[in-house]
């Protein structure tokens, strides 16, 4: 991927001023004071900063799930930021696909069924819907637990389904909040190694994470720190999380 | 939109399976008050089948000139103090009646005894009638005949029996034509036998009586003078529609048989089964304002508990929400979901009504010899009691739903 095609891609998110504020009783708590951002189809970003700068409100401004106090927001050219809520919920529901630290998944339908869960709200037939979720189960490489609830599946394979979950609408954006934050490194690396292959597929990607290691593989970072971008960089040298997996497996072979 | 009913009915299926004893509980309510409904209008159905049997035993269109009154608000005294109706007058109004269908003179003797060879019977009523009395109010003959035209002018001493009689002398199921019976000494050849006609509203001799041409009757009844004190006429309109024309005419022979001046008040009474309508309703009445007040009470605790086990799920699943308002949901899908539960939960409330119900009713009806309900749910009844219960389940779970519809995605994926 050469840094000019990137330029010619559309504008996919269009950030402008953008404040969110949270009134708790006498105190006004700015979470985000002023961002503007700016990102094009088929970037992989990374958004970094420490605890409380503001990172998760800013994740859900982008994901739609939340409005700001002020500023403009355009998405894939829709004004998000003009939006009520059940305009907010048909654009989550067509362009984001979320994966949370926490994967938040339904613990008493089967994973076949929550992948299947943002398909029933964009009104697909149940015929169509099974089948788009089964093959988005196959492609996070869990063809063979499509029946298994939740707590039958370790923490990787859950983060997995989540994915598949983000994947099955064919959204324009990925948004990841802490994804590998309840994982350990190994399988946490494995995710990484799944949103790169996305991301070579054309997908956008954009991460939240405090830890290094995992912006390390974005091909650009952006740092907030008490709600306001510090600094927005391209990642000169990306760590490519496939290579890396193919590392491991063959020192795991050489051991 | 039929996916996303489909959806909601297998969420609240799954969320009313993961608290079975919970959601058995929250729909007792229901159960009593959907139970109150189907009873009430079982019980009422009966009531009406009952009576409309009774008044068709009776005849619907058949008018009774007699001294009493059956209903009204003539006072015991004023009655009292009318004139017997002769035979004289009787035979008179028969025969000048056009309008009507058929006229029967009709005389009745309470609590008579009869016997058949050893066998004596007390409480047995013995009716004299004309022959054509067959068509007005006789019931249906079930075995042989009812006596002829000639037969009642020859006053044969044939008689025609009730279900009950032929089972007190001969017993059960038995054919009774050819068989004899003494009434005040005299013996009767029985030529015919009654169908079954009673139920909880006809009057208790239907069953029990034996009719007899009346001229027998007044041979037997009123001794060597033919003096019976008070006898009376059954009309046949031939069609309610024609009962009003009936009654004109004969309260016209009536009075002009009577001589009454034109300011004088009838002192006879026309009687018409349609009377009892008006005793029946005051029951009816009574039955719905039980019935009603204890229903609404019991729905009122129903919703007052299905709302409140909704608050707690909707409490319980606030991360749930969150999660399906990131994926897409909107407020109405969230709104529908949770309506869909609660109209689930008080569905289920129905269902185990309906069963409860079914076994009750049954054996009311089986072990209680209640032949006038039926032992089943009336479907009519099924399907108000569904319709009921959704409504019910609508009302109950609109606020918590609106709740969970209105939660804020962010607050509640942060729920823990
Ligand atoms: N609903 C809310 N009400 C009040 N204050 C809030 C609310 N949500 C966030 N904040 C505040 O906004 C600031 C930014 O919070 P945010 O969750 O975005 O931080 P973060 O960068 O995601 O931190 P972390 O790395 O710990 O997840 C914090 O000071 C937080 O207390
Ligand atoms: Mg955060």
């Amino acid at each position: 991927m050469s840094t000019s095609s990137e330029h010619e891609q559309p504008m996919l998110i269009d950030i402008e001023h953008i404040a969110k504020s949270y009134v708790m009783g006498e105190e006004t708590v700015h979470a985000l004071k002023d961002i503007s951002l700016k990102i094009r189809k088929n970037e992989y970003v990374a958004i970094m900063g420490p605890s409380g700068s503001g990172k998760s409100t800013l994740m859900n401004i982008l994901g739609c799930l939340d409005t700001p106090t002020k500023g403009s927001y355009i998405l894939n050219s829709n004004v998000v930021s003009e939006m009520d809520d059940n305009e907010l919920a048909e654009i989550r529901n067509k362009e984001i696909g979320f994966v949370f630290q926490t994967f938040n998944l339904l613990p008493r339908y089967s994973t076949l069924k929550n992948v299947e869960l943002p398909l029933v709200y964009s009104g697909m037939p149940s015929g169509e819907r099974k089948e788009r979720a089964e093959n988005a189960l196959r492609a996070v490489g869990l063809g063979d637990r499509m029946g298994h609830k939740p707590n039958e599946l370790s923490g990787g394979q859950r983060q997995r389904v989540a994915i598949a979950r983000a994947l099955v609408n064919s959204p324009s954006i990925i948004l990841a909040d802490e994804p590998t934050g309840n994982l350990d490194t190994r399988t946490g690396d494995d995710v990484m190694r799944m949103f790169e292959e996305l991301w070579l597929n054309g997908n956008t990607i954009i991460v939240v994470t405090h830890e290094p290691d995992i912006a390390a593989h974005a091909r650009r970072v952006v740092r907030v720190r008490d709600g306001v971008i510090e600094s927005d960089t391209i990642n000169e040298h990306p760590v490519s999380a496939i290579e890396k997996a193919h590392e491991v497996e063959l020192s795991e072979v050489a051991a | 939109m039929w996916s996303q009913i489909l959806e909601g009915i297998k969420i609240a299926i799954s969320a009313i399976r993961s608290n079975k004893l919970r959601s058995g509980l929250t729909s007792l309510g229901v159960v009593i008050g959907i139970a109150f409904v189907i009873f009430m209008g079982w019980f009422l159905q009966g009531l009406d089948f009952a009576f409309e049997q009774a008044i068709s035993t009776l005849g619907t269109d058949v008018l009774y000139i007699d001294k009493w009154d059956w209903a009204g608000r003539k006072s015991w005294r004023e009655t009292m103090n009318r004139p017997d109706i002769t035979l004289r007058q009787c035979e008179e109004l028969t025969s000048r009646m056009q309008s009507a269908e058929a006229a029967s003179i009709l005389a009745r003797k309470w609590n008579a005894t009869v016997k058949s060879g050893s066998d004596n019977y007390t409480g047995i009523t013995v009716v004299g009638a004309n022959s054509v009395y067959a068509d007005i109010a006789a019931g249906v003959i079930k075995t042989g005949r009812f006596f002829s035209p000639v037969e009642d002018m020859y006053s044969s001493n044939v008689c025609v029996v009730g279900y009950d009689v032929v089972k007190n002398f001969f017993g059960e199921g038995t054919d009774p034509v050819g068989k004899e019976l003494k009434i005040k000494g005299v013996t009767f050849t029985i030529i015919g036998k009654i169908e079954k006609q009673g139920s909880m509203f006809a009057p208790p001799w239907i069953d029990n009586q034996i009719i007899i041409p009346i001229k027998s009757f007044l041979n037997i009844y009123s001794g060597s003078n033919k003096m019976m004190k008070n006898i009376s006429v059954a009309i046949k309109a031939g069609g309610e529609e024609n009962v009003e024309n009936a009654k004109m005419e004969a309260v016209g022979h009536m009075r002009q048989i009577r001589k009454l001046q034109p300011n004088q008040e009838n002192d006879f009474a026309v009687n018409e089964s349609q009377a009892f309508r008006d005793n029946i309703a005051n029951l009816r009445l009574g039955v719905w304002a039980v019935g009603i007040g204890l229903t609404a009470l019991s729905f009122l605790v129903g919703i007052i508990g299905i709302m409140n086990i909704m608050f707690v799920s909707v409490t319980e699943r606030t991360k749930e929400i969150g999660i399906r308002k990131a994926l897409g949901a909107r407020r109405r899908s969230i709104l529908f979901q949770f309506l869909v539960e609660a109209s689930s939960l008080c569905f289920l409330g129905a269902i185990i009504a309906f069963v409860l119900c079914s076994v009750v009713m049954f054996a009311v009806v089986r072990f209680g010899e209640v032949t006038f309900l039926t032992p089943y749910i009336p479907p009519n009844l099924l399907i108000i009691a569904t319709v009921v219960s959704i409504v019910v389940g609508v009302l109950a779970g609109m606020i918590p739903a609106m709740r969970a519809s209105k939660l804020d995605p962010v607050e509640a994926l942060r729920y823990e």
